[in-house]
């Protein structure tokens, strides 16, 4: 199995800045996942994999075989590729059965009928549409669709899977049962796969590692865990869930912490920092909103540093927890804690652990 | 997870052996040529001191600065835009008016009006005109029934005012479908907001409904006052014999009156009508372009309330009801009824004139070839034109050939330029391209050619908006799973877009069968067509016969529509608000 490497793509369409020098490169079996806003540009990418969009710049090599160089003008049609893909929309040809769907990439390639016949039934065996094969697309379910969409994309055993956000068009129950699904199917085959999604919980989810972009530009790349909690800057931190944005100064600096005054009520917050920041430089951290403690103004469980009284101005039931809106001091806070908190008056902690400085 | 596929090694896609690209400039050639070439020898022609088949010659302006000198030249001018003004103000206005009603209000008998309205475009045009000119022309059988038993005057359809509203009435569908079209897309929650608000029905009417037709409005009233500049049949029939000449007709008798013909004159008029035609049709793309911002959000969730008339609900179905008898069921009848008799006039009674000598001459000579040559160019023509315009739509919105974005306003070009004008290009075409065009020259094959080019955009316009439908997805799921270019059109696109085919395909026959003027420069002896035997021999008195051509002629266009309607429930009309 190959591994996917994408180098310096760049794609301007009129005035606008598709893809600006997006590099990545995806191992051997692993699910990347392309992250971001609609019209960041993740779409464009995976579509200059695929072969139906042309970048302007870069190279595109699958297993070491270069699909797509700009420099030396090598464009290998969409058809020669042998990427399989599965579109938003599905793409699941009308008037063909399941099983001709399944059938036709094995037709371009003139496989003998009797190979061709048990491929195809091996395949739909594997998506679980067995029983489906003489039903036309429309007789299908939404769910089904995508399966039959996923089996074509399958059944001449492509080098690597492309997805493009395969789960939009299915209602929430469903979806989480597909994410389950094909995470399953693509770790048994070992399939090296891409996937693009403008949803964060999807991408956290199902991917080895994700890519974050933004208006063409790569913002990040690492596995749920990094993205989430250690976000490289301030779009990552607020594109990829719920986040508190605190801007303040550095004050000093000891041992992997910064000392940063965040206005006139919170002074000295204490900050883990990777590498020693200027003195006096702006700097602004991301908490979570789970990150915060919120206790009982009276209570003593934490005291003294990184600790502001605060204000309830909201409270919301969410089900799981209780979400918080809070004036500390001066911050504007979003907490989440799973107890409700009784008094107006209470103490927010910020873990000095939970802070990224993102700028 | 019960079974796990082995990855099996499977042959890679291999090259195709002709490259996608090699065909798709083939086509993109053809068409071009096709519907571009025609006008570069009749631009050359223009400027030649001396006719393209004499040898020498020099370039020069002599014939433009010959017409601009011709008084009557601008006096054919004036009346043309006198004309089509005239007439873009009835047709627009008529369309506009009962396409409000059909759908905005509860007009009684809406739908059937909404469909019988569509009648003269489904009826062969020249026939229609010729069904007016016996009922309603002077010496008419209603004009004089009218004069002498009545003592009333009836409208005089040979003054301009006259034949534009016969060229109005067969123009109206036009303005209709437009302005359908628009009201269907545009959400009628907007019209019920406004009721809510307080405001009645004429007050919806005039603040909301009409202010969001405005682009409808404009964008046909361009494609109607150019197709009424395009016109020939009309002008030809009615206007010469009161020596009222339209820039079409002069051009005609100029080409086959003239005791010297002048074809440099002719074609440097032909490159002017070209021009106009030409710069209507960019105006007119400006203004589609511009349609898009007026779009408004399709809600088709409920059928809207309808605008109550009131008391207005059976006097303007009335006056629908009028008008159609008027200006279509009388004319067909009419020509009904003269196929039937030696002379229809109101001294006598008509049966006791009845004969089956007109129907018995079509059995014969002239008309028999006619009919023959028509149907023939009709079938072959409609299906080599639907072929290629099918490979040239998916060129055009389906390939990465580099040119393809000019394909479908080319396509659309033959809408806008006169009949006329591709007759006498392919005209010069013909006698260019030596032993190819000699042997168009001679058959029906170059009348075919020409009236293939000319309803282009009918086919176009049918095919495109399936297309559109057609997820792009689907042609690159077919691409990823290996399939080339062609494959995956074959495949997976034209199974899909196969009623548009057929819809293309009849309309194109129909289309053909009916069209005329660009032959009118085309025609011998031996290959005429029905459209320029019911002209010639109209104009040489023959009229019983002609009738029951013209009878001929809308009997195979309401068969070849009713069937093709029946078999692939398409709506063939649609073409026609392109």
């Amino acid at each position: 199995m190959p591994e996917i490497d994408v180098a310096g793509l760049g794609k301007t369409f009129g005035e606008q800045r598709a893809l600006d020098d997006v590099s990545f490169t995806v191992t051997d079996g692993e699910l990347f996942t392309l992250l971001g806003p609609s019209g960041c540009g993740k779409s464009t990418t995976l579509m200059s994999i695929a072969g139906f969009q042309t970048p302007d710049d870069g190279r595109i090599a699958v297993g070491g075989n270069p699909i797509f160089d700009a420099s030396s003008r090598l464009n290998l049609a969409a058809e020669r590729r042998n990427l399989g893909i599965v579109f938003q929309s599905y793409a699941v040809w009308p008037h063909m059965t399941v099983f001709d769907n399944l059938a036709f990439p094995l037709k371009v390639r003139k496989l003998s009928r009797k190979d061709l016949g048990n491929r195809v039934r091996e395949v739909l065996e594997l998506v679980d549409l067995a029983p489906y094969e003489e039903r036309y697309p429309h007789q299908l379910s939404g769910g089904q669709q995508q399966r039959v969409a996923l089996g074509r994309a399958l059944v001449y055993s492509p080098s690597v899977l492309l997805l493009d956000e395969p789960f939009s068009n299915l209602d929430a129950k469903l979806r989480e049962r597909a994410r389950t699904w094909v995470k399953d199917l693509q770790h048994t085959l070992g399939l090296t796969t891409i996937f693009v999604t403008h949803d964060q919980d999807e991408a956290l989810s199902m991917s080895d590692r994700v890519l974050v972009m933004n208006s063409g530009v790569v913002q990040q790349i690492g596995t749920p865990e990094e993205v989430y909690r250690q976000p490289a800057n301030r779009f990552v931190a607020e594109f990829v869930g719920q986040v508190n944005l605190i801007t303040g100064t550095v004050a000093g600096y000891e041992n992997s912490t910064a000392i940063v005054d965040a206005g006139e009520g919170a002074r000295g917050l204490r900050v883990h920092v990777d590498q020693a920041p200027q003195q006096r430089a702006s700097l602004t951290v991301a908490v979570r909103p789970e990150a915060l403690v919120v206790e009982p103004a009276g209570s003593a469980t934490h005291n003294g540093s990184n600790t502001l009284s605060a204000r309830v101005i909201s409270v919301a039931f969410l089900g799981d927890h209780y979400q918080y809106e809070l004036e500390a001091s001066g911050l504007a806070l979003t907490a989440q804690s799973p107890h409700k908190v009784g008094s107006d008056e209470v103490k927010v902690h910020i873990p000095p652990d939970a802070c990224a400085v993102v700028a | 997870m019960a079974v796990v596929a082995k990855s099996i090694a499977l042959p890679r896609p291999r090259r195709q052996l002709l490259p996608a690209g090699a065909l798709q400039a083939a086509v993109w050639v053809l068409v071009v040529g096709l519907i571009v070439g025609p006008f570069i020898p009749m631009l050359y022609a223009s400027v030649r001191d001396r006719p393209l088949y004499e040898a020498g010659g020099v370039l020069t302006l002599d014939a433009y600065r010959q017409l601009v000198s011709d008084g009557e030249f601008w006096r054919a001018w004036a009346n043309t835009l006198q004309y089509a003004g005239l007439t873009t103000v009835m047709a627009v206005i008529g369309g506009a008016s009962v396409a409000i009603l059909v759908s905005r209000t509860n007009l009684v008998f809406r739908r059937v009006f909404g469909r019988l309205i569509l009648l003269p475009i489904v009826l062969p045009p020249l026939g229609l005109v010729l069904g007016w000119i016996v009922v309603w022309g002077p010496g008419g059988y209603l004009t004089n029934l009218f004069s002498q038993r009545l003592h009333l005057g009836t409208l005089a359809i040979d003054t301009i005012p006259g034949m534009s509203l016969i060229e109005a009435s067969r123009l109206l569908p036009v303005a209709y479908m437009t302005c359908e079209a628009a009201l269907a897309r545009a959400d009628s929650s907007l019209e019920d907001a406004a009721r809510s608000a307080g405001a009645g029905p004429a007050r919806v009417l005039r603040s909301i409904t009409i202010p969001m037709l405005r682009p409808a409005l404009l964008n046909s009233s361009t494609l109607i006052f150019t197709l009424a500049i395009a016109s020939l049949g009309i002008p030809l029939l009615l206007g010469t014999a009161r020596n009222i000449k339209f820039v079409s007709s002069y051009l005609y008798l100029q080409w086959t009156n003239a005791a010297q013909p002048d074809p440099a004159t002719v074609s440097a008029g032909a490159m002017m009508l070209l021009v106009v035609a030409t710069l209507l049709l960019v105006l007119r793309n400006r203004l589609l372009g511009a349609e898009a911002r007026y779009v408004s959000i399709a809600g088709r969730a409920g059928r809207n309330a309808m605008l109550p008339l009131r008391g207005l609900r059976w006097p303007l179905a009335i006056a629908i009801t009028l008008y159609l008898v008027f200006s279509t069921v009388i004319p067909v009848l009419g020509l009904a009824a003269m196929s039937v008799v030696v002379v229809l006039t109101p001294l006598v009674a008509p049966w006791h004139l009845l004969t089956w000598d007109n129907w018995h001459q079509l059995g014969t000579g002239e008309f028999r070839r006619a009919i023959v040559n028509s149907l023939q160019i009709s079938l072959v023509g409609a299906i080599l034109a639907t072929a290629l315009v099918t490979i040239a739509t998916l060129v055009a919105h389906r390939s990465r050939f580099p040119l393809r974005k000019a394909l479908p306003f080319v396509m659309l070009y033959p809408r806008a330029t006169p009949g006329l004008i591709i007759g006498i290009g392919f005209f010069w075409t013909y006698l260019l391209t030596w032993g190819v065009g000699s042997w168009l020259r001679g058959s029906i094959w170059g009348i075919m050619l020409a009236f293939c080019v000319r309803n282009i955009p009918f086919a176009y316009v049918v095919m495109y908006p399936t297309l559109a439908r057609i997820g792009e997805e689907l042609d690159r799921a077919g691409r990823a799973a290996g399939a080339g270019w062609w494959r995956t059109c074959r495949s997976i696109v034209l199974p899909l877009l196969r009623p548009a085919i057929f819809s293309a395909f009849i309309l194109m026959f129909v289309e053909i069968l009916c069209d005329y003027d660009p032959a009118l420069f085309l025609v011998k002896p031996g290959n005429e067509v029905i459209g320029t035997t019911m002209l010639s021999q109209f104009i040489q008195g023959s009229v019983g016969p002609v009738a029951a051509l013209a009878m001929v002629q809308v009997a195979f266009t309401v068969l070849v529509l009713g069937v093709g309607s029946r078999l692939f429930k398409i709506g063939v009309t649609g073409g026609h608000d392109a």
